[in-house]
């Protein structure tokens, strides 16, 4: 349904996002998951034909979003990384808006506006003006307006960014319901990898621009090792040449940091005192967890994520954001 | 993607914005008329006698203040509508309309014939109490000068949108404010008249479709004018022409994300 092949945008001196491949097939909901400034939005503004590639080629919808990009937005609907609604009219009046001005059928739209907000729970909301609305209410809104002209791709960024934990889920639920009664594709980004991990059929996981990752959640946690054990210490170079030797699977995270890919740590533990011997004194912290995503982030990139939780700072970017645009 | 039906709702929206902003409303329609009884009936009874019908060509000056606040009122609301772009990209809802299939000329042009509604019917109000401080004007050519008044708002919200586009920021609001609109507020004639301002000033004064417009609507309403009323309206339709392309391009060349 999404086919995207060497993709890539630059700006001016800086690649965006460096030659991506990736396929979305029909129903599914995929992820691109990455930290800030990885190219997520690039992606998606590429997809939605709002944005020149600068090299390669993508299809939504069977069609080349360079060659028609008309026909591939009738085919979509999108829901901005930062609110794009009209903050001095009513709920109703904004999908109305929207309606017209994308071509839903006259004679349908006054029923599928309907429609929409009873989807996302908001008829009461309906003739209330949007700057009245919760954070969350203003993004189910958002949804329900991408929904309007029944898209077959849907295209969602970021949609639960500054969302408390009950508002997210209840996003999640909404977009699950959606594929399964329409069977619409939906494309996702995100930084939170609870998000991706319960949300998404499958991820891409993307940092500076490269996709380094994909699968789907419980794959790509199973490529580290069911478990990892993570050893902290100053000696960190020489203990890493005695675990390889050891034939096991050791990767430096940071000078001070290893990460150990095992079945099962409790079992793997025991074994690591016999392999150490004697440097296991120069072990200062081990501790063990059984793989997220964020762990699986970690082993591509070398870096963390960021924490999974919204915290302030993305409240103070989104709205830096909303200032810049 | 009906160019007809983007137009339609274009001007849907902002003639519902203006409606829902009520609060808005009655400021913008204050402001004309402190200027009318304070402005007005100051100068006014400073100004009196044969020697000021001399002046102002045969009109007493509240009669010839009227027609220039009438314009005035017309001017400030389109012109700020007009700008008011700049809020909707600051909002991203710029963003929702220029990612849209319609075309942009038919969201530009919505947006203005909008506006325009809004500031024509604003003015028609003002006008209305306008007339008690100045009976000496004629409500009768009404139609006429709300046909003026509506040629003028084309012009203004144009020229508006086409600065919005070029301010990056909110800061530059009170540098166009300054350096456009108080200047040509002052060269508009609507407050004296242009034939006794020095050239360089009665040059400038007919670069501007403000000026223009003052004169059309104040020998409508009033039963003078500087210049022929179908010199006034030339003018005024070539400015109005001129404007609204540009400002078409501009929204053309508005680039989204
Ligand atoms: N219009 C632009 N001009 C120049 N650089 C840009 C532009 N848009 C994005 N970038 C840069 O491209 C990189 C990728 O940005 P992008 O917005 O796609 O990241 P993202 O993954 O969506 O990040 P975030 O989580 O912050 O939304 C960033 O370094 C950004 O600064
Ligand atoms: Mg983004």
């Amino acid at each position: 349904m999404i086919k995207a092949e060497g993709l890539t945008k630059r700006f001016s001196s800086l690649t965006a996002v460096d030659h991506i491949s990736f396929r979305v097939e029909v129903g599914e909901i995929f992820g691109l998951l990455g930290p800030n400034g990885a190219g997520k939005t690039t992606t998606v503004h590429m997809l939605a034909t709002l944005l020149k590639p600068s090299e390669g080629e993508a299809w939504v919808a069977g069609f080349s979003v360079t060659e028609s990009p008309g026909e591939v937005r009738k085919h979509i609907g999108i829901v901005f990384q930062e609110p794009t609604v009209d903050r001095f009219l009513s709920g109703w009046d904004n999908l109305y808006i929207h309606g017209m001005i994308y071509g839903v059928p006259r004679g349908e739209l006054k029923e599928r506006i309907r429609k929409a907000l009873e989807f996302v729970e908001l008829e009461r909301w309906a003739g209330v003006l949007v700057k009245k609305y919760s954070g969350g209410m203003l993004r189910r809104l958002e949804l329900a307006r991408a929904l309007l002209y029944e898209p077959e791709v849907l295209f969602l960024d970021e949609p639960t960014l500054g969302l408390d934990p009950q508002s997210r889920a209840k996003m999640w639920e909404y977009i699950k319901e959606l594929r399964r009664s329409q069977g619409t594709t939906i494309l996702v980004t995100t930084h939170y990898m609870e998000e991706a991990d319960r949300l998404c059929d499958r991820v891409a996981i993307i940092d500076r621009g490269r996709i380094v990752a994909e699968g789907s959640p419980e794959e790509l946690k199973r490529k580290l090792g069911s478990e990892v054990i993570y050893l902290r210490s100053r000696k960190a170079s020489e203990l890493i040449d005695e675990l390889r030797e050891a034939g096991l699977s050791a990767r430096m995270l940071s000078p001070e940091l290893i990460a150990l890919a095992v079945s099962s740590a409790t079992e793997a533990m025991p074994k690591l005192f016999t392999v150490l011997g004697n440097l296991i004194k120069h072990v200062e912290e081990i501790s063990y967890h059984r793989p997220s995503l964020e762990d699986v982030f970690l082993h591509y990139t070398g870096r963390k994520l960021r924490d999974s939780e919204a915290d302030a700072a993305d409240f103070i970017r989104m709205v830096a954001r909303v200032r810049r645009w | 993607m009906g160019f007809t039906s983007a137009v339609a709702v274009m001007w849907y929206r902002q003639v519902k914005k203006f409606y829902m902003a009520k609060p808005r409303l009655l400021g913008s329609l204050a402001q004309p008329i402190l200027w009318m009884v304070f402005f007005g009936l100051g100068w006014s009874s400073t100004i009196r006698g044969p020697m000021a019908r001399m002046l102002f060509h045969g009109l007493d000056y509240m009669s010839f203040l009227a027609p220039g606040v009438y314009m005035m009122s017309i001017f400030i609301v389109s012109f700020m509508s007009g700008v008011s772009v700049i809020f909707d990209r600051q909002f991203g809802y710029l963003k929702e309309l220029l990612a849209s299939p319609a075309p942009r000329e038919a969201i530009m042009l919505g947006r203005v014939l909008g506006d325009s509604t809004v500031s024509i019917a604003q003015a028609t109000v003002l006008l209305m109490a306008a007339k008690a401080l100045a009976p000496g004007i004629s409500l009768a050519t009404l139609p006429v000068a709300s046909l003026v008044g509506f040629l003028a708002a084309l012009c203004f919200t144009s020229l508006g949108s086409i600065i919005a586009f070029k301010m990056e920021t909110f800061e530059s609001f009170n540098i166009v404010n300054t350096f456009i609109t108080m200047p040509m507020l002052f060269l508009s004639g609507a407050f004296y008249p242009i034939d006794t301002m020095p050239a360089w000033m009665r040059h400038l004064a007919y670069v501007s479709p403000l000026t223009y417009a003052v004169d059309a609507t104040r020998g409508l309403l009033a039963g003078y004018s500087h210049l022929p009323l179908a010199v006034d309206a030339a003018a005024l339709l070539a400015a109005a022409a001129a404007l609204l392309l540009l400002s078409a391009a501009a929204y053309k060349r508005a680039t989204v994300g």
